[in-house]
């Protein structure tokens, strides 16, 4: 009686391919991306980065600052000024634990702005900083 | 018309799953393309931290330091920014472990500073320390 009823269903749906195995695996991978995937705030501004050989990939660095020629800190297409980028800074570490700082800074910018921003933001950091180069050769 | 209406019967049992499909697809081609877009590179630079003092006793810690027009001096030498990688490394031989640090005086540039941590690194050093600089 079942088998019947069996054969007779295979028989109707054999014209359409059964699609909900690969809808679990779709959507597992879905849900895998959409986890793993962090979304950036661009500092929005063009710098020049000083070209190193020892260049490696920062680590989860997903936490961008910028530093341009002239000293000035940008931050999600913004402009800042430098008691902000601590809030900033803990709001960003705060959505995202896992993420760490990366400081994008122009060949000319001064040294200075670079370590008050450090300074600031240095009680957030676990690891250290990553200072955004560009890969030589 | 009757064959129509015949079709949309048998149709009607199971839902059409076509349009969501594609929105989950379209979905992770987003996701995938995102994921692998964020690859920020760079090198390490340590702030120590500041309520700790500086081990600038410490004899063994090879020091540069850049001065505010960006010359680089090293045992009280001024260096080129080329022979940085060398001057380390014939330090580091005589003791692999010794930590260096690259001090900045206010006026120096980030380019500077990023060249000599990259030597130091290509020479060998395992982390770049960079205290903070001291007001003048």
């Amino acid at each position: 009686m079942s088998a019947g009823g069996r054969v007779s269903q295979n028989g109707s749906s054999e014209s359409s391919i059964d699609l909900t195995p690969m809808l679990d695996v779709v959507f597992i991978m879905l849900i895998f991306f959409i986890v793993t995937s962090s979304f950036v705030k661009e500092p929005g501004v063009d710098i020049t980065k000083v070209a190193a050989v020892t260049t490696d990939p920062c680590e989860q660095g997903t936490i961008i600052f910028a530093i341009d020629a002239a000293g000035k800190i940008h931050y999600d297409k913004k402009e800042i000024p430098l008691d902000r980028a601590f809030r900033l800074a803990e709001a960003a570490k705060k959505e995202s634990p896992r993420a760490n700082f990366v400081i994008q800074a122009d060949e000319e910018a001064p040294t200075s702005a670079l370590s008050e921003l450090l300074s600031a933001i240095k009680p957030l950091m676990d690891v250290p900083l990553c200072a955004s180069t560009e890969e030589a050769g | 018309m009757r064959k129509r209406n015949r079709q949309a019967d048998a149709e009607e049992a199971e839902i059409d799953l076509t349009p969501m499909l594609d929105v989950v697809f379209i979905m992770l081609i987003f996701f995938i393309v995102v994921a692998s877009f964020l690859k920020e590179a760079g090198i390490e630079v340590n702030r120590p931290d500041s309520n700790q003092n500086p081990p600038e006793t410490d004899a063994t810690s090879i020091v540069v330091t850049i001065t505010g027009d960006d010359q680089i001096w090293m045992e009280d030498r001024r260096i080129d920014i080329r022979a940085v990688r060398a001057n380390i490394a014939r330090l580091l031989a005589s003791d692999p472990n010794q930590t260096f640090t690259v001090t900045t005086a206010p006026g120096a540039s980030a380019g500077t500073l990023l060249a000599v941590g990259d030597a130091a690194r290509e020479a060998g050093v395992s982390q770049v320390n960079w205290p903070a600089e001291r007001k003048q």
